[in-house]
């Protein structure tokens, strides 16, 4: 009799320790993905692709200077847990995530592995240089990778993202495509309103700091006439400054943009110019205005035309 | 009466016949009038619809033609640069001075040419090395592999590379923001920390940075003398490390990074001593940094401090072997200006190790000009206080004026942050 309920006991508690365990591997499989972005704007379009089936954190705010993010080894842990990272790409982040990845101590996300997502695949890229030698500044070899700037080509950067995520959990790849037609579909409605919006833009000339405006400027129409900076990532000689404030008076140039740069060359030509200089970040999430892709690239739209308006 | 009435009734039947007939027949001709321009319109419609399907198929057509082409232009460039595929990043730096010591004169110093290659192996691990050439000859100061791919966020390091002791003297002196190595490293760690050895690191999985690092090897320190590491020796000769690192953000743009490193000799043989004995060496390293997030590129500042301790045995002037404890370190202070231009100052305090009453301090405020992110060039001046050094040529006032040129792919990665 005792060696029954001896015999019961144990069942009880193996079934007990049972009922955990599938309680903790349920829990398991509750926990949604973890996703690391280097930008705000890609955490944002990954939060839309992958809803409720992801936990998005961006390690950029968006106010950085891309070649100036501190490699903060806060980032490592955010790294080693990471399911998967998503990148601009284009060496966009060649001075930071490669250092990280280093230490990460996460093998799935490194260079060639499934979680490690390259958002500029298919993307139609300009100015990629045709001599790749540091004499012409700090050149991206690749071409220019700030095209999260235009909403058409982000349309690409939803599908690498759809794309990626499905890859690597292939069990949610129907709902990951089906949440991407809902945000391309509501990308295009958008595009066809900023279009509209941004018909005083076209022909509009303006200088930029540093070159990060293309992808706008070829989708709105505007044209860019020449950068504060000498070459990319060489900051001016006088007689470079002297020569651009000349052609801004030749030419009539209306807007000057600069983001993460120091603001007191912008403001020192805007003196002697008359020309309006904004401050616009080329990575969206620095303010609450911005905190979305689609309200970024809004706020940006709607800043520069009524820009335009008061010039 | 009848005459007069015929002449109207015709009328009104000649109207009445045109009512009739002519009228319904001017409306169906202006219906089939109607008609035929609707006609037209259906026709116009059909022919835009056509017209917009025909553009729809045009764009499709060049889209699918520019990725064939990309395609094909991929294809080509993947055949040309097949060869130079698998070729590993390859990097150039150069780091010279000129220097006057007011008791002894100038001197052009060649400091380093040092190249740098690095690549993966395999999935499993990845390989860097640093060559270094300058007017001592030619020598190979790290060649390394390292683990990517082991469980428990565990990483392995083996061969020839800077140990994991502090936090300056892992680094190669031209990473420093200052021109010399500090004394304080030269005498206590033997300047550069190279060791021939292993190391195994691992990540704490906390929501915060802690790493801890455990190593062997023949020795610690590019000038350490206590031991000819081309002979096999017994286990209780080679150095072992313990080290732990963390770091916090205090809020975005203000840190604070902790470390503490722990390299133990269980027996170091002293010329003379035939017992020998153990030899400690420890240190602490803190570093503050604010780094504005939004001008993080022409701003910030950068406080760093290491204090270390050695006990040995050692010789001592009067030739007595005496176990010795010293002390000694640096501090350093580095304000970014602008994107171009950063200042800073070094104070170190260098013991002797033989005679740790003895002790060189050294002040040295500094000037750095940034052209490029590739190319910078360093004034500092450097008063040295010593009263270790026989050579009274190292006293007093020092002026230097570092180059320091980068060509090619070079990052000495997480460590040179």
């Amino acid at each position: 009799m005792m060696r029954v309920l001896s015999g019961l006991k144990i069942w009880r508690i193996f079934f007990a320790a049972l009922i955990l365990v599938l309680l903790q591997t349920g829990l398991a499989f509750a926990q949604p993905i973890r996703v690391i972005a280097s930008w705000p704007a890609l955490a944002d379009i990954a939060r839309q692709v992958g809803k409720d089936l992801v936990n998005v954190e961006s390690l950029a705010t968006g106010v950085e200077d891309a070649h100036g993010v501190p490699v903060k080894p806060s980032f490592v842990p955010k790294l080693n847990r990471a399911d998967v990272l998503l990148l601009i790409g284009l060496d966009d982040e060649h001075s930071w995530i490669p250092a990280l990845l280093e230490v990460a101590n996460n093998p799935k996300i490194l260079p060639g592995q499934p979680g490690y997502i390259d958002c500029s695949v298919g993307v139609s890229v300009l100015e990629a240089p045709t001599r790749v030698d540091r004499a012409e500044g700090d050149l991206h070899p690749k071409g220019n990778p700030h095209y999260l700037l235009d909403p058409v080509r982000a349309k690409v950067v939803a599908q690498n993202i759809a794309t990626g995520l499905a890859r690597n959990f292939p069990q949610h790849q129907q709902v990951f495509e089906k949440n991407l037609k809902s945000y391309v579909a509501e990308l295009d409605n958008w595009i066809g309103r900023w279009e509209k919006m941004a018909t005083p833009l076209r022909g509009i000339k303006f200088v930029e700091y540093h070159p990060e405006w293309v992808y706008l400027a070829d989708r709105f129409g505007m044209k860019r006439i020449g950068s504060i900076e000498l070459k990319p990532g060489i900051e001016p000689t006088p007689n470079h400054l002297v020569g651009l404030t000349q052609q801004i008076k030749e030419e009539k140039a209306q807007l000057l943009l600069y983001g993460a740069q120091n603001p007191r060359l912008p403001k020192q030509i805007a003196n002697e110019t008359g020309i309006k200089v904004l401050r616009l970040y080329s990575g969206g999430g620095s303010q609450p205005e911005t905190n979305t892709y689609i309200k970024w690239i809004d706020y940006t739209v709607r800043t520069l035309v009524q820009a335009v308006g008061q010039s | 009466m009848v005459r007069s009435l015929r002449g109207p009734r015709q009328i009104a039947v000649s109207v009445f016949v045109v009512t009739v007939f002519f009228i319904p027949g001017v409306c169906l001709a202006q219906t089939s009038e109607l008609e035929a321009i609707r006609g037209i319109v259906k026709n116009l419609e059909q022919q835009l619809q056509k017209a917009l399907s025909r553009i729809d198929q045009l764009e499709k057509e060049k889209a699918s033609t520019s990725v064939r082409v990309d395609q094909v232009e991929k294809s080509v460039q993947a055949v040309q640069s097949a060869p130079s595929s698998f070729n590993p990043a390859i990097g150039l730096v150069l780091d010279a001075t000129a220097e006057h010591r007011a008791k002894a004169g100038g001197d052009f110093n060649f400091r380093a040419a040092e190249l740098g290659v690095a690549a993966s192996i395999d999935p499993f691990a990845r390989m860097y090395s640093f060559m270094t050439g300058s007017k001592e000859g030619f020598e190979v100061e790290e060649a390394a592999a390292i683990t990517t791919s082991l469980p428990w966020n565990l990483t392995a390091k083996g061969g020839r590379f800077f140990a994991d002791f502090g936090r300056l003297p892992k680094n190669h002196p031209h990473e420093y923001a200052f021109v010399n190595t500090p004394l304080s490293i030269e005498r206590m760690v033997g300047g550069e920390s190279k060791a021939d050895g292993v190391e195994l690191n691992y990540l704490f999985p906390f929501p915060f940075f802690l790493r801890a690092t455990l190593g062997g090897y023949n020795k610690i320190g590019e000038g350490n003398e206590r031991l000819d590491d081309t002979k096999s020796r017994a286990w209780s000769r080679f150095t072992y490390l313990a080290r732990l690192n963390t770091y916090f953000d205090v809020t975005d743009h203000q840190s604070i990074e902790l470390g503490s490193s722990l390299a133990y000799t269980p027996s170091v043989r002293v010329a003379g001593d035939p017992s020998g004995g153990d030899r400690t060496l420890a240190g602490i390293d803190l570093t503050y940094r604010y780094q504005p997030l939004d001008s993080t590129t022409y701003q910030g500042l950068t406080i760093g401090s290491e204090l270390f301790t050695n006990s040995e045995r050692v010789i001592r002037p009067n030739d007595l072997i005496k176990r010795e404890q010293s002390f000694g370190g640096y501090s350093y202070a580095e304000l970014k200006l602008n994107k171009s231009w950063s200042t800073g100052f070094l104070f170190d305090y260098a013991p002797s190790i033989e005679s740790p009453g003895k002790k060189t301090l050294s002040y040295s405020p500094f000037l750095t000009w940034n052209l490029s992110e590739f190319n910078r060039l360093r004034f500092q001046y450097s008063y040295f206080d010593d009263k270790v050094r026989e050579d009274k040529a190292e006293r007093g006032n020092q002026f230097f004026l570092q180059w320091t040129t980068i060509i090619g792919a070079h990052t000495h990665g997480f460590r040179g942050r």
